[in-house]
């Protein structure tokens, strides 16, 4: 009965904080070592005993069942490592008890969501997570935050409805939440009337958590607008545990087809508005939708090597999304603002470390070799079948290098030493999963999977799209055209989930 | 009145609720009609499974007597206390955005919302403390 702990001492901590308001600092150092210990439980060959849990100890059909498979394992480690950095960010600011309390409650809620196996708990879990990641994007008060984080908790709240509305379904027809009877069911008869339904509406329920285009809309608002730290956890983490609930759900459906149409939406769309943007937190948050679609092409795939690139670039999306966002922070902290522009302009201004950091973080996010972007899109370029995913891949590539390629009068001189970044050792943490990936993911996958590393056609293929990343970014300074940013309005956004819904389970009936 | 159910009122209020979020401007009824798909959702989880003539799970129960599935009802004890969490929440949201622009009329409030943006994209103040730090507005 290790596993609940996970989750729980994160809460026992939390509550800690709340009645000792001295001591939240503490309970910050309190949780690493914990989850440092499990987690070293856990990934050790000695922790196989702990691999499974049931919560009260009812039997499946009706008890919660937590597993730590191998999904959890990748996941638990980007969460510690994200939590150490952020942690480590914050450490030196200064910080209101409330806030500790709140990424207590936060981190536990992604602890117990990547372990959960069955539905409804996931449904609270993901509830829990709108609730305290409504709270902390909305942590300073300003204006545009209130906006974002509430535009944020109305919509993720009626796809949480719509989630529902699908678990009520899946109920009626199996009489039990759990995600081995449920894929039973499906086996036993995969033409019965009521599988599109269900799958229709929880992959739209969980679609506007997840980062999806064209369900969630809120996601570019309160992804640049909250804290730094947060907005590092939100994007490296929090986004992952939509896509989390995907993987589980497409193990048990046929999806492959709505999610290479999702993930094409989200890759394109998300990376043609981050060309446009001129604001570096806001391009970031763009970048998150499009690395999101990366991920849902590898899991329309359907292989086992496949999957694991989709693990693989989860961790390695999480780090130098981190490490980007993070440095972004220092950057608004400096110079005040950041706007691309004026960053450029006050560049003189900015730490050389954290101008180190977002250089890094760059060339990672690009795919360039031999960082962990590319080490981990290696795989999935692989193993993505058919003309139509690998010309898919070739845009998102394309479109991540040509909005990146912005920043780069960022990097050039004069370096002169300017002012302490009080936060570079969080840099240094996020960078080492950055710089030494390969053993990490032979660790985690196995020696076999890493073999496309060394594959030169797709190094240089990776090369090839950056050059022409670098074209699609001179040719689009020259048109100067910018997609409608009043797509993103509470209403629109609204619209936008029906319509997809509508769409997916169109999708599954007839195609 | 057979077809008038759990199961279609359900589908009405989500109808309604949905209509409601998309075509309304007023925030605060915005967020009843978020009520409203809330509640959709509930009524539809504990009726999906409940026949005519089935008795409330409660023990003791006559034998021969069906009985409601438990567990729906069980769950959805959860589902409304999270909804409860997020109309609190969210409306004392509404009371913030209230106070900085006198409206909850969301047009307005996201003409508001735009034009901060603008002039914070302009012209940001040189702060270097701010990152984690609460702002309370003065007024």
């Amino acid at each position: 009965m290790i596993l609940p702990l996970l989750p729980l001492s994160h809460v026992f901590l939390g509550l800690t904080a709340i009645a000792w308001k001295a001591s939240a600092r503490a309970t910050l150092i309190a949780a690493l070592i914990i989850d440092t210990v499990l987690l070293g439980v856990a990934l050790s060959p000695a922790g196989h005993w702990l691999s499974e849990a049931s919560v009260g100890g009812w039997v499946d059909a009706i008890g919660i069942r937590l597993a730590l498979d191998s999904l959890a394992r990748d996941l638990l480690l980007l969460t510690v490592l994200l939590e150490l950095a952020v942690v480590i960010y914050i450490w030196r600011r200064h910080v209101l008890p409330t806030f500790v309390i709140l990424l207590q409650f936060l981190i536990g809620s992604v602890m117990a969501l990547v372990l959960s196996q069955d539905l409804f708990n996931i449904y609270v879990i993901l509830e829990l997570l709108t609730l305290v990641s409504f709270l902390l994007v909305a942590y300073d008060r300003q204006t545009l935050q209130i906006w974002a984080s509430l535009k944020y908790l109305i919509l993720a709240s009626a796809g949480m409805s719509i989630f529902l509305l699908g678990v009520a379904v899946v109920y009626a027809n199996v009489g039990s939440l759990g995600f081995a009877a449920i894929g039973q069911a499906v086996l036993a008869d995969p033409q019965a009337g009521w599988i599109p339904l269900a799958a229709a509406l929880l992959v739209a329920g969980v679609s506007v958590k997840a980062g999806i285009l064209t369900f969630s809309l809120w996601l570019p608002d309160a992804h640049s607008t909250a804290p730094a730290a947060i907005s590092a956890l939100l994007s490296g983490l929090v986004i992952k545990m939509g896509v989390v609930v995907l993987i589980r759900l497409a193990a048990i459906f046929p999806l492959g087809l709505v999610l290479q149409i999702l993930g094409a939406i989200t890759g394109i769309g998300g990376a043609i508005y981050a060309m446009s943007s001129r604001d570096l937190k806001q391009m970031l948050a763009f970048h998150t939708l499009s690395q999101i679609g990366y991920l849902l092409i590898g899991m329309s795939a359907a292989t086992h090597d496949a999957a694991n690139g989709v693990l693989a670039y989860a961790l390695a999306h999480g780090s130098f999304k981190a490490l980007l966002f993070l440095a972004a922070g220092t950057v608004h902290d400096t110079t005040g603002s950041t706007d691309i522009d004026h960053m450029i302009h006050a560049r003189h201004q900015i730490p050389l470390r954290t101008r180190a950091a977002l250089l890094l973080g760059t060339l990672a996010i690009m795919g360039l070799p031999p960082f962990d972007g590319y080490i981990a899109k290696a795989p999935l370029l692989a193993a993505a079948h058919g003309w139509a995913n690998q010309i898919i891949l070739l845009l998102f590539g394309i479109g991540t290098a040509a909005s990146f390629w912005k920043l780069l009068p960022l990097f050039r001189g004069p370096y002169r030493r300017v002012g302490e970044d009080s936060a570079w050792q969080s840099y240094v943490i996020l960078a080492l999963p950055i710089v030494l990936f390969l053993p990490i993911e032979r660790a985690l996958f196995g020696t076999a999977f890493s073999l496309p590393v060394m594959n030169g056609f797709i190094a240089v293929e990776s090369l090839g799209v950056v050059g022409i990343g670098w074209l699609v970014y001179r040719i689009h300074r020259r048109i100067q055209a910018r997609p409608p940013m009043s797509l993103f309005r509470l209403e629109t956004a609204t619209v936008a989930i029906l319509v997809g819904f509508a769409a997916i389970y169109a999708l599954l009936k007839f195609a | 009145m057979g077809w008038l159910n759990g199961t279609t009122i359900a589908m009405i209020l989500f109808a309604i609720g949905t209509t409601a979020l998309i075509i309304r401007r007023d925030l605060v009824i915005k967020l009843l009609a978020l009520g409203l798909i809330n509640s959709s959702g509930i009524l539809f989880l504990i009726s999906i499974r409940f026949r005519p003539q089935m008795v409330a799970p409660i023990l003791p129960v006559a034998p021969g007597v069906p009985i409601a599935d438990p567990l729906p009802q069980a769950l959805v004890l959860s589902a409304i206390v999270i909804n409860f969490a997020i109309l609190a929440l969210s409306l004392v949201f509404v009371m913030l955005l209230v106070e900085r622009y006198h409206s909850t009329d969301c047009e307005r409030i996201e003409h508001a919302v735009e034009s901060e943006r603008e002039t914070l994209g302009n012209q940001r103040p040189l702060d270097s403390s701010r990152t984690s730090q609460p702002r309370r507005d003065p007024r």
